[in-house]
């Protein structure tokens, strides 16, 4: 099984791109599409229905998306251990992030008309594939300094002039798809570490002040020790962090979470 | 390495209805100019994308394009820096905030070449004879007129982006002498490509290819007749940009002295 991720600001043309790369794609290999996003999609269902393929939407809603696709990928995999070829597409990105892992291929969407290369962080220097959009708005010399200068910030990847519109550059893209590596039974690891963030304000805390925001992680880390931290869903949210903040604001009760009560019992 | 390129050549491959194109073979030579016309839709950009691209039936069309009668190496169709082509598409602004100057600086280092003694200099003079507005270096890219950048853009290709094929994608649209353009393109016998609705353009060509339903209809080859209906559609237009200039510095119009000059000789398109 092969694993592709492809990740990009929203607006950059990543699922244009993949539905030429599907296109060229699904009549010879099992293929199955993943996309997370933060708030709503139905890119899912549109390629479903267009390609005839399954797939799946993942919201990451009150998580950071980057943290919520790591902890959803082990899942993705265990349910489609029968396909040739996963696409994961995540548009939540903050820029120091990325999302890939070493085992598969991770692919980063870059328009060519959002900046200077250089401010983006792991998400263009961490990719294999940079597929470089949009090119046809501007001339030849802006495209190949852009291109010379993502090759100063990411000098292993391979870039790719990509167009959402014609579907240039999804051949390229098929053919480096079809010689990537096949993941195998191993454990999967992150090219780049999450954010080093676990404070009161990760809790849900509002308030800016240091009590406040203090008071708030040593509540919210009480009940941590007490979770099972599998964000096995049982308690009605897709995660325990977010559980967490939801008993934190008194939108959900603790006894909602069955093994909390076993926690509190066995203490 | 550059590899003198004698001609290219269209092998045909199938239509947006599956059906082969009718025809054995385009060749076009070093120093021809084509254009490429149809509707909008009809797959004009798809055969400049096949051509940039030197499709082996690899694409959606299934064409082959030859370089020289040979199948071409692989890495002249994935390494940008051997690339054959150098195109100009469809854009009229400049993204990036910096000098005229700095920019052509940078655009050659990216090349990886050593910039010549007064080749910038070049660069903007000769984009100075496509554009009424003079373009001076320190201007900012950012404030230059759609007709200053595509005037800065052709010459940058002409004169930076050097490539034996150039493939242009409309380059009417943009109020500058297109005559004059084409000829700084031409000028050190290159093979030249042009999608276009301009009938001016596609008359002054050498060949045009008709393109419909995705497909390649017909090639005609241009008469030379039609080349002098070109050149004197091509003078009208050329004293049209001279009167938008006069009225631009406040000047008044007095009359319309328009006559037909002749053509020079038989190549001046």
């Amino acid at each position: 099984m092969k694993f592709i991720i492809f990740a990009g600001t929203p607006g950059s043309g990543k699922t244009s791109i993949i539905k030429y790369i599907i296109q060229e794609l699904k009549d010879d290999f099992k293929l199955f599409f993943a996309k997370f996003d933060c708030l709503q999609t139905l890119d899912d269902e549109r390629i479903a229905k267009e390609y005839k393929i399954p797939s799946v939407k993942k919201l990451a809603g009150e998580l950071c998306p980057d943290h919520y696709t790591a902890l959803e990928i082990p899942k993705i995999i265990k349910e489609n251990h029968d396909k040739d070829i996963i696409i994961l597409e995540t548009a939540g990105l903050c820029l120091r992030c990325s999302p890939y892992i070493k085992e598969g291929l991770g692919i980063n969407v870059l328009d060519i008309i959002s900046g200077d290369p250089s401010r983006y962080g792991p998400i263009l220097t961490e990719a294999d594939i940079v597929a470089i959009s949009k090119g046809d708005l501007i001339s030849q010399a802006e495209r190949e300094i852009f291109r010379t200068k993502v090759l100063k910030a990411n000098p292993g990847a391979k870039t790719i002039e990509v167009n959402g519109l014609t579907g240039e550059g999804a051949i390229d893209i098929s053919e480096l798809i079809k010689k990537s590596s096949d993941i195998k039974n191993e454990k999967l690891t992150l090219k780049h570490s999450m954010p080093s963030a676990i404070c009161g304000y990760c809790y849900g805390n509002k308030i800016i002040d240091e009590k406040e925001t203090q008071k708030r992680y040593l509540a919210g880390k009480e009940l941590k020790n007490l979770v099972p931290n599998l964000n096995c869903g049982k308690c009605g949210f897709k995660s325990c962090n977010e559980f967490i903040r939801a008993v934190l604001d008194r939108k959900a009760k603790k006894e909602q979470c069955p093994f909390i009560i076993k926690n509190y019992k066995q203490k | 390495m550059s590899k003198e390129i004698k001609k290219i050549t269209i092998l045909p491959g199938i239509n947006k209805f599956s059906e082969k194109e009718n025809f054995k073979r385009i060749d076009i030579k070093k120093g021809e100019v084509v254009a490429i016309v149809g509707h909008t839709g009809s797959g004009k950009s798809q055969l400049l994308y096949d051509l940039e691209r030197l499709a082996q039936k690899d694409t959606k069309s299934k064409r082959k394009i030859l370089v020289n009668d040979k199948t071409p190496d692989k890495e002249l169709r994935f390494d940008p820096k051997r690339k054959l082509i150098a195109s100009l598409a469809q854009s009229m602004n400049f993204f990036t905030d910096m000098s005229v100057e700095d920019f052509l600086q940078l655009h050659l280092e990216s090349r990886g070449k050593k910039p010549k003694q007064g080749l910038i200099e070049e660069v903007i003079k000769e984009a100075n004879r496509i554009t009424g507005e003079a373009i001076s270096p320190k201007m900012n890219l950012l404030n230059l007129s759609g007709g200053q950048s595509r005037a800065l853009m052709v010459s940058d290709v002409a004169n930076i982006s050097i490539s034996p094929i150039i493939l242009i994608d409309e380059i009417e649209n943009a109020g500058i002498r297109k005559e004059e353009a084409i000829k700084i393109l031409v000028e050190e016998g290159k093979i030249i490509l042009i999608v276009t609705h301009d009938p001016s353009l596609a008359l002054s060509a050498d060949k045009r290819i008709i393109i419909k339903n995705g497909g390649i209809v017909k090639i005609l080859n241009t008469s030379l007749k039609e080349k002098g209906i070109a050149h004197y559609l091509n003078w009208i237009e050329g004293y049209g940009l001279d009167i938008r200039e006069k009225i631009r510095k406040g000047e008044k119009i007095k009359n319309v002295g328009i006559y037909c000059e002749p053509i020079k000789s038989k190549n001046n398109i």
